[in-house]
């Protein structure tokens, strides 16, 4: 299927400092494209280049094999990561408003606005100002807000972030119904917990430089180590210089509270997974035996660090907000 | 275009709904009139130091008769014959003052001091010199053979009328009076509606940044269509109110005038009109601030009767030449005037609320963008009032930073049309140049957080 947006060998520049460097990215239609990097990777920066809000120093956006241009912005939705509502407004007034902002006719923007508020289940709220409502209630208006020209392509700056958890699963569900009715959506975060279930595709940035991309059992695969786990019910006499295997084969071995113990082993070509299970058969009281598939969490950590410069740091501090 | 109407419609709508901006269209006008109504009571009532001041009088000069007929307030007693006691009893408080008139020469009193504990005022000073130079005056009078009756028949009063003359060859009544209030009312509220509406924007565009809205709203819509959305609908809001305020004015005007009509005869319109001449002849000196006309308002407030008798003669005396001002050039001098200058000084407040974080960041900016706002209403103040014909009162209605002011100012006057067209022209271009420079650094400005902004980074921006 075509990418619904495309970014092409994409740099933007920040005073000295180089925020995007040579970035290709494309996403899929109807798929939910993961960003992650660590603060002040330049997430930030390359969804506001998608966003249309500012535009790349050199390079090419595409949105549906187009030159990407403020049109299109109608046929998007946007939640940054800073965000806020108009305090003053009432939430209905605040929908419609960002929905004839998004191009929607004024009958069309009532009715979304009517669907959207029946659909979370908050009609009571419809008139009430936004300083009045609860913050999580505000949090749900503001994902709403971007949702309600029903766009082709969604794109969420951190939607997680300063969400309570009950709001966060909210918002999950949401997406992945989105997703299922064929709206394409991006999303940044630098938290690994949503990414493996929620996501097709992922690109890993880090330093303003693409590290890493594809679909996210793909890159599991590409990521696998060759480590296996084998349980037991108790402790066993592995006894490994006898098969004739080097002592670095054993990486670990864990007691666990149910008194279950769980070794992990080093696969290879001269030591295959067959044999393990076979070596392991022999020794009793098996019960567990895995293949030990490096989480997203795990793959992100080895890539950065992996990455020749040291991580930039946790702090916001690194992300340039001036824009010149 | 259309997300500059919905922006639009936003902010108008949010601001006219808003009860505050309902309540205050109504009471503004109210506590307006109320504030000019206590100033002008505090001014003439209490004013005045209304102390009675016993005060030494050394009267070298028998001819002067000092210690006769003492101005209001004060009490006079004989001066003890050495200067020592005198100057120690003023120092202990037993007395306010001690005046020794030294001169004997009636035509100049030349060496005539006034001794005292505290600073005299101004208004002390003149009231003395006054009640000294007519006593010396009467004195003068007198040696001529003249009685006192006789001195005040012979005081001349003179009414001086003044009627323009149209191209038209009509000759109608004028009032340059009646003019630079109206000229004046004007400026004022266009002013006022600068700053109260321009600060409206700035801090519409501040909210937005502090509040995290606007990258929501930059996602879909430009900068520059957000500013100048902002721009109109609060000068929309503007536009609402005072034509709510004409139309409360005007039914004000019908009401009263309904009144006058009924209550005064064609005679005693007449005199009115003459005696109210006098009266504002006398105002029109107070106001420059001459020694004179101080004891003149000390004269007027020793009648009380006559400040009220004056003011509803003013009002007759205005009623020939209010219908015959041309209103249709005033109104639309006005409309136009009000929205360039509003326009003009809106993008830069709009500029100011975008680069800045908070509230307290703001007045490093605001100082030079209010000097020339400030500087305009001066001038329109001094001197578009006294020669609204005036090289000077033509050159800063040229301008387009003092324009908006100046040029209502001469609008009652009669301004010709080159010269309006001119100076509206220039004040579009203005116009339109700033609010391209202003939305280059609201574009950036909006979506800056972090330090505090400089007028170097503003600079940058705008490049």
């Amino acid at each position: 299927m075509s990418p619904v947006i495309q970014a092409i060998d994409v740099c933007k520049t920040f005073g000295e400092q180089r925020v995007s460097k040579n970035i290709h990215l494309s996403v899929p239609q109807g798929s939910i494209y993961g960003l992650l990097g660590p603060n002040g990777a330049g997430k930030t920066t390359l969804i506001r280049m998608l966003s249309t809000i500012t535009q790349p120093d050199s390079g090419e956006i595409l949105f549906n094999g187009e030159p990407l241009k403020e049109i299109h912005a109608q046929q998007m939705g946007y939640m940054p990561e800073e965000r806020g509502l108009y305090k003053k407004m009432t939430v209905a007034e605040q929908l419609l408003f960002f929905a004839e902002l998004r191009g929607l006719s004024n009958k069309d923007a009532k009715a979304s606005v009517k669907h959207w508020l029946q659909r979370l289940e908050m009609m009571d709220w419809a008139r009430k100002k936004v300083e009045e409502i609860s913050k999580g209630m505000a949090q749900k208006v503001q994902f709403v807000s971007c949702v309600l020209h029903n766009p082709q392509l969604l794109i969420l700056d951190e939607p997680f972030s300063g969400f309570d958890p009950v709001n966060a699963d909210l918002i999950k569900d949401l997406i992945i119904e989105l997703k299922n009715q064929g709206t394409s959506i991006i999303f940044s975060t630098h938290r690994m917990d949503n990414v493996e279930s929620l996501c097709d595709r992922l690109a890993i940035i880090h330093q303003g430089e693409k590290v890493l991309d594809g679909g996210v059992s793909e890159i599991r695969r590409d990521h696998f180590t060759g480590i296996f786990e084998v349980g037991f019910n108790q402790m066993v006499d592995w006894d490994l210089s006898r098969n004739s295997l080097p002592a670095e084969t054993l990486i670990s071995m864990q007691n666990q509270s149910d008194g279950k113990v769980v070794y992990r082993f080093q696969t290879s070509d001269s030591f295959t997974p067959e044999q393990l299970l076979k070596l392991a058969m022999t020794k009793g009281n098996l019960v567990h035996f895995s293949e030990n598939i490096p989480s997203i969490h795990e793959i992100f950590v080895n890539t950065v660090s992996k990455s020749a410069e040291p991580i930039a740091g946790a702090t916001k501090a690194a992300e340039p907000f001036v824009m010149f | 275009m259309k997300n500059i109407f919905v922006i639009f419609k936003r902010e108008y709508l949010t601001r006219v709904k808003n009860k505050t901006f309902i309540i205050m269209t109504f009471l503004a006008p109210l506590l307006m009139v109320g504030f000019y109504a206590a100033t002008i009571y505090i001014a003439t009532e209490t004013g005045e130091d209304d102390r009675t001041k016993t005060v030494y009088v050394s009267d070298n000069n028998p001819e002067l008769l000092l210690s006769h007929n003492p101005p209001a307030n004060y009490v006079l007693l004989p001066a003890p014959s050495d200067s020592d006691s005198a100057l120690a009893h003023v120092e202990r408080g037993l007395v306010h003052a001690w005046l020794n008139v030294e001169d004997r020469d009636l035509r100049s009193v030349d060496s005539a001091t006034y001794y005292t504990s505290e600073t005299p005022s101004i208004t002390e000073k003149e009231t003395l010199k006054e009640w000294i130079r007519n006593k010396a005056t009467q004195r003068q009078f007198a040696r001529l053979g003249l009685r006192e009756g006789q001195i005040d028949s012979l005081q001349s009063s003179c009414n001086l009328e003044t009627k323009e003359v149209s191209s038209q060859g009509d000759v109608k009544e004028s009032s340059s009076g009646l003019k630079s209030g109206i000229g004046f009312a004007l400026a004022f509220m266009i002013y006022i509606f600068i700053f109260v509406y321009g600060s409206m924007v700035m801090r519409s565009a501040m909210e937005e940044k502090t509040n995290r809205i606007v990258e929501v709203i930059v996602s879909s819509v430009k900068p520059f269509d957000l500013m100048m959305g902002k721009i109109l609908g609060v000068a929309a809001v503007g536009l609402t109110q005072f034509v709510a305020w004409i139309v409360l004015a005007v039914g004000l005007v019908f009401g009263i005038s309904a009144l006058f009509l009924n209550s005064g005869s064609g005679m005693t319109t007449k005199q009115a009109v003459q005696s109210g001449v006098e009266a504002r002849t006398g105002m029109g000196g107070m106001g420059a601030g001459s020694g004179a006309a101080v004891s003149m308002g000390g004269e007027m407030s020793a009648q009380p009767g006559g400040m009220v008798h004056g003011a509803s003669d003013m009002a007759a005396e205005f009623t020939e030449p209010l219908s015959n001002l041309p209103y249709f050039q005033i109104l639309s001098v006005f409309l136009l005037f009000f929205v360039g200058g509003y326009l003009l000084y809106s993008s830069f407040f709009a500029a100011i609320g975008s680069a800045v974080n908070q509230e307290s960041d703001v007045q490093q900016f605001m100082m030079p963008v209010t000097l020339p706002l400030v500087f305009g209403f001066v001038i329109a103040q001094t001197v578009a009032l006294k020669a609204p014909h005036g090289a000077m009162a033509k050159l800063f209605s040229m301008i387009p930073l003092t324009s908006p002011i100046v040029m209502v100012v001469r609008a009652p006057f009669g301004v010709p049309l080159s010269e309006l067209a001119l100076s509206f022209g220039l004040l579009v271009l203005t116009f339109v140049l700033m609010v391209w420079l202003s939305s280059r650094i609201y574009r950036i400005g909006i979506l800056s957080y972090g330090k505090k902004p400089t007028w170097k980074d503003l600079w940058k921006w705008l490049r």
